[in-house]
C-alpha cells in the first residue's frame, strides 16, 4: 500500500461516513413529520441537492475526458447536459408538480387511465435507469482499478458490491441534505485541481474559467505544428449533423430521464419547482463550466509535459495507469522517445490522472477519487431506487398482485436491485463504449420513449391512450434499433448511436399525434385536467370555469 | 373560492406562455444556432477563444442559468399582478396531498 492509495481511501471513507452520518441523522429527525421535512426545504438547496443528485460518473469522470479528446466536437455534452434543465424547467417540471404525479409511469398510467400504458412506461424506465447505471458501473471501474493498481474490469466488480450495499441500505435517496453534501464534496473535488492547474500553466492565474481560452489557443497552435486539427476547430471529429443530433438528444433525453423528473417531488408548489430548476442549473453549471477548462489544462499538459519525454524516463503514474488498461504508450517510430500521437489516453482516465500528472499532491487526488466516487455511488443509488419502483410499486402491485403485503412489495424491489445491479455489472465489466458514449445511450432512450408522451400528455388536451402507447412503443423500438444499427455501422445523414434521439423523438411525436388524432377523444375529466395544469394550483379548472381559491367558501 | 374573469385566466395563460417560448427560442438560437453556423462564427474571438467554441462551452451555459432565472422572476411578477400567492399554493398543494 502507498502513500496515495491510503489517503484516496481514507478520503473516500471519511467522506461517506459523512453522508451516511447526515442521512441517519436526518432520517431520526424526519420520521415525526415526514412531508414538513421534505417540503420546508428552500428552492435555493433543492436546487442544490437536485445537482448532487444529478451529476453522475459521465459528468465528473467522462465529461471533461471526452472534450478533450473531441475538442468542439465534444462540446454537445456540455450544451446537451445543461439546456435539458430548460425543456424541463418550462415544460414538464411545473405541471407535473401540479398534477402530483411523480413516477413517469404514474402519471402515463394516470392521464392516460390505462395499465398498459402503465406497463409499458414502466419497462421503459427499468431499461432506461439500466443503461444508465452501466455507465456508472464502469466509472467505479475506473476509479477503483487506479486505487488498488487492477485492470479497470476488477474494480468494476468491486463497485457493485458496493453499490448494491448502498441501494439496499435505502432510504439514502430521498434524504435532501445527504445529497447537498455530496454535491460539495463533488464541486469542491472538481473546481481544486483546475485551480491548481490554471496556477500552474499560465503562470500564476488561478481562474481557470478566464484563463483557459488562451490555452485552448496555445493547443491549437501545437496542434497545428505536429499537422493536426485543430483542438477547436469544429465537425472534425463527426459530422455537423451528429454534433446536432447528439445535442438534441442530450437536452430532450435530460427532461425526460425518469429518475430526474422524480426529485422535484420535494418540491412545494410550481412556483418552487420553476425556482429549484433555476438553481440546479447555476449548481450543476459550475461543473459543466469547469469541465472544457479541465480538458484543456489536461491535453496542454499532456501534450508538453508528458509528449517528448525519453521512453525510459516516463513518470512513475504512467505504470499505474497502464495497470487499469486505460493508458498505452508505444513508441511506434522507435526513437526513444514518447510522442504525442504514440499516446493513447483513455477518455475515462483524464480527470483522474491529470492531477497526479500535474502533481497536485497527496490530497487533491485523494479528493478527485472521492469526488468520483461521489457521483457514481449517489446517481447509481438513485437509479437503482427508480428501478425498484417501478418493479415492485407499478409492475408487481399495480399490475401483477394488488393484493401484495408490503414485505412482498420490498422484496421485490430488493430483488429487483439485487439481479439489475448483477447484470449491469457484468455488461459493465467489458464496457460497450466510453462513459459518456453509455449514458448518452440512456438519453436517446429517455427523450425517445418518453418526452413526446409526457409533453403532448400535459400540453395538448387532445392527445388520448392509443396515441401515448403507440408513441412509446414506437419511439422506444426506433431509438433502440438505431442505436443497434448505428453500432454496426449503419448510420442515416451521419447521424451516429449517440444521437439516436433525433430518430426516435420525431417519430414518437408523429405517431402521437397521428393515433390520437384518428381514434376518439378522451374522456372529458382528463381534458379538464390539461386544461388545469395551465393555471398555478390556487386556481382551478371546473366546468368550463376558473375559479381562484381566495379563502372564501363558495 | 371566486370565479375568474375568462379572459383574465386567458391572458394569464397568455403572458406566461409567451415567456416560455421566447425564452426557449434564446436557448435554441445560443446552442443549435451557433453550432449550425459554427464555420462562420469561427472568425471572431472571444477571451482568447473562436466564438463558436466559446459559445459551446461556456456563453450557451450561461444563458441558459440566465433564462431560468429570468423566467422565474417574471412568472412570479406575473403571479402577483393575478393576485396568486404562494403559500395559497403550497396549502392548496398539501391538501391535495393529504385528500389522496
Amino acid at each position: 500500500m502507498d502513500s496515495q492509495m491510503l489517503v484516496s481511501l481514507g478520503l473516500i471513507l471519511v467522506t461517506f461516513a459523512l453522508y451516511i452520518g447526515i442521512s441517519i441523522y436526518n432520517r431520526a429527525r424526519a420520521t415525526s413529520d415526514f412531508y414538513v421535512a421534505s417540503r420546508g426545504i428552500p428552492p435555493m438547496w433543492n436546487g442544490m441537492a437536485i445537482g448532487g443528485d444529478w451529476m453522475s460518473a459521465a459528468s465528473f469522470i467522462g465529461m471533461a475526458g471526452t472534450v478533450m479528446a473531441l475538442g468542439y466536437d465534444g462540446l454537445p455534452y456540455i450544451m446537451g447536459w445543461t439546456g435539458g434543465f430548460l425543456l424541463l424547467t418550462f415544460l414538464l417540471a411545473p405541471q407535473l408538480r401540479k398534477y402530483g404525479r411523480f413516477t413517469v409511469p404514474e402519471f402515463i398510467g394516470d392521464r392516460f387511465e390505462s395499465n398498459t400504458a402503465r406497463l409499458i412506461a414502466a419497462i421503459a424506465t427499468v431499461i432506461i435507469s439500466f443503461t444508465y447505471i452501466i455507465g456508472q458501473l464502469s466509472g467505479s471501474g475506473v476509479v477503483i482499478g487506479r486505487l488498488f493498481n487492477i485492470p479497470a474490469a476488477y474494480g468494476t466488480m468491486i463497485g457493485v458490491v458496493i453499490i448494491a450495499i448502498y441501494a439496499t441500505l435505502g432510504g439514502m435517496k430521498g434524504v435532501t441534505w445527504t445529497q447537498v453534501a455530496q454535491y460539495m464534496i463533488l464541486i469542491v473535488a472538481y473546481i481544486i485541481p483546475i485551480i491548481f492547474m490554471s496556477f500552474q500553466v499560465t503562470g500564476g492565474n488561478p481562474l481557470p474559467w478566464l484563463t483557459y481560452g488562451e490555452i485552448v489557443d496555445k493547443i491549437g497552435q501545437i496542434d497545428r505544428e505536429l499537422g493536426l486539427s485543430e483542438y477547436f476547430a469544429p465537425f472534425t471529429e463527426s459530422d455537423k449533423s451528429q454534433f446536432l443530433a447528439l445535442m438534441f438528444t442530450l437536452m430532450v433525453g435530460t427532461s425526460a430521464l425518469p429518475h430526474v423528473i422524480v426529485r422535484f417531488f420535494t418540491v412545494s408548489t410550481m412556483k418552487a419547482a420553476r425556482w429549484s430548476g433555476a438553481f440546479a442549473l447555476l449548481f450543476i453549471g459550475i461543473l459543466y463550466l469547469s469541465a472544457p477548462a479541465y480538458a484543456a489544462f489536461s491535453r496542454f499538459i499532456l501534450m508538453t509535459q508528458v509528449a517528448g519525454s525519453p521512453m525510459d524516463e516516463l513518470p512513475a503514474w504512467t505504470q499505474s495507469w497502464m495497470d487499469t488498461g486505460l493508458l498505452k504508450t508505444a513508441d511506434q517510430n522507435g526513437d526513444g522517445i514518447l510522442q504525442w500521437t504514440e499516446l493513447s489516453v483513455g477518455e475515462d482516465i483524464v480527470v483522474m490522472a491529470t492531477p497526479e500528472i500535474a502533481q497536485l499532491g497527496l490530497f487533491v487526488i485523494g479528493l478527485v477519487a472521492a469526488g468520483a466516487m461521489a457521483a457514481a455511488l449517489s446517481t447509481a443509488g438513485g437509479l437503482l431506487i427508480t428501478i425498484s419502483s417501478s418493479f415492485a410499486h407499478d409492475i408487481y402491485y399495480r399490475l401483477i398482485k394488488p393484493d401484495a403485503s408490503d414485505a412482498k412489495r420490498l422484496l421485490a424491489g430488493r430483488i429487483a436491485i439485487v439481479l439489475s445491479t448483477v447484470i449491469a455489472g457484468l455488461v459493465a465489466l467489458d464496457p460497450p463504449g466510453v462513459i459518456t458514449q453509455i449514458v448518452a445511450w440512456a438519453f436517446a432512450l429517455a427523450g425517445g420513449t418518453f418526452f413526446p408522451v409526457l409533453f403532448l400528455g400535459i400540453w395538448w388536451k387532445r392527445m388520448n391512450t392509443q396515441g401515448a402507447i403507440a408513441g412509446m412503443l414506437a419511439g422506444l423500438g426506433c431509438t433502440l434499433a438505431y442505436i443497434f444499427l448505428a453500432m454496426s455501422g449503419i448510420t442515416l445523414l451521419g447521424i451516429q448511436d449517440t444521437g439516436a434521439g433525433l430518430i426516435g423523438v420525431p417519430i414518437n411525436f408523429l405517431v402521437c399525434i397521428l393515433v390520437s388524432k384518428n381514434t376518439p377523444a378522451p374522456p372529458q375529466h382528463l381534458q379538464d385536467d390539461v386544461i388545469d395544469l395551465r393555471y398555478p394550483e390556487q386556481m382551478t379548472y371546473k366546468d368550463g370555469e376558473v375559479w381562484i381559491n381566495d379563502g372564501t367558501q363558495n | 373560492m371566486r370565479k375568474v374573469d375568462k379572459k383574465t385566466a386567458e391572458a394569464y395563460f397568455r403572458m406566461r406562455t409567451r415567456l416560455i417560448i421566447i425564452f426557449l427560442s434564446i436557448g435554441f438560437v445560443v446552442s443549435f444556432g451557433v453550432a449550425a453556423f459554427a464555420e462562420f462564427f469561427s472568425q471572431f474571438k472571444f477571451l482568447g477563444v473562436e466564438f463558436h467554441y466559446y459559445m459551446g462551452s461556456q456563453g450557451a451555459v450561461i444563458v441558459f442559468i440566465l433564462c431560468l432565472f429570468l423566467n422565474a422572476i417574471f412568472s412570479d411578477r406575473i403571479d402577483k399582478k393575478y393576485g396568486i400567492d404562494d403559500t395559497a399554493n403550497a396549502a392548496v398543494s398539501d391538501q391535495k396531498h393529504t385528500q389522496e
